[in-house]
């Protein structure tokens, strides 16, 4: 696998779309590529934020703050 | 890519570093300025208002719970949390016995607006420099059908075959659109951050 090829199943990889018949395949070359492999996949998550970002934001109930700061606390008592 | 920040609020690596050390107000900061995106991901997914609230209660308790997992080197905290949730609402979606009924609404969707997912991206937005506009019209340039197959694979965890079943569409062309739809996203967002 070639490393432009490398970089377009890192892209798919990322958003879990990699069939299970190419991921063998993909993982053996993101051993060859080490380090700038895993530089370009770490890269490609930045897709996750885009997409997002890419939403409008939705608005949440005015309680769920409340019940996961009181959950927090909770937690953090003794 | 993330939106400016007022001048003097804490970075969200700050505030991730906050939470590693336990600090619950910190939390409560990423809450407020995250919230809406990550119920409007979660939506995306299930399309249930009360059970996309109680998920993202689930997903600020994770962060809470998983903070000491987090790694700057790794990727931007944005990027964690959305990882995060995704995965979670993806989970939640199959486990639930809604699915079926998502599935039903999906099916709904994809017949009638396959380009529904950017379609709200004004020029006014775009004028404006706000970053999350910048990052629609990159997506909205897309074809039609590239888009609906990386909301398929991204938002509904839909694999390349189940993708290619449900748009009665060959494996091979599903491959081919999100392979360029991606790039295509990848670098617009590369033009992006050299711009910002």
């Amino acid at each position: 696998m070639n490393f432009e090829r490398f970089q377009n199943q890192s892209r798919l990889y990322v958003i879990g779309a990699l069939e299970p018949e190419e991921t063998e395949e993909f993982e053996k070359a993101r051993k060859k590529f080490g380090k700038k492999g895993e530089d370009f996949i770490a890269k490609c998550y930045d897709l996750h934020e885009a997409f997002a970002l890419s939403l409008r934001p939705a608005k949440s109930s005015d309680t769920i703050k409340e019940r996961l700061m009181a959950m927090v606390k909770a937690k953090k008592e003794p | 890519m993330v939106p400016p920040l007022e001048p003097g609020a804490p970075t969200d690596l700050e505030l991730m570093e906050r939470i590693q050390a336990r600090d619950d107000d910190a939390l409560a900061q990423l809450y407020d300025r995250y919230n809406g995106i990550l119920k409007a991901l979660i939506l995306r997914v299930i399309h249930n208002e009360a059970e996309a609230d109680d998920l993202l209660q689930e997903i600020f308790m994770e962060i809470w719970n998983q903070a000491k997992n987090f790694s700057a080197q790794k990727g931007k905290p944005l990027g964690w949390m959305v990882t995060l949730a995704r995965r979670r609402a993806i989970d939640g979606l199959r486990k639930k016995q809604a699915y079926a009924r998502a599935e039903e609404r999906l099916q709904n969707e994809t017949e009638q607006q396959p380009d529904a997912w950017v379609h709200n991206a004004t020029e006014d937005e775009i004028v404006l420099g706000d970053t999350r506009a910048l990052i629609r019209k990159v997506i909205s340039r897309l074809p039609p059908a590239q888009q609906q197959a990386i909301d398929l694979a991204f938002f509904k965890g839909m694999s390349q075959r189940e993708i290619a079943a449900k748009t009665n569409t060959p494996l091979g062309t599903v491959k081919t659109r999100l392979e360029l739809g991606l790039k295509k996203i990848y670098d617009g967002l590369k033009d992006l951050r050299d711009e910002l």
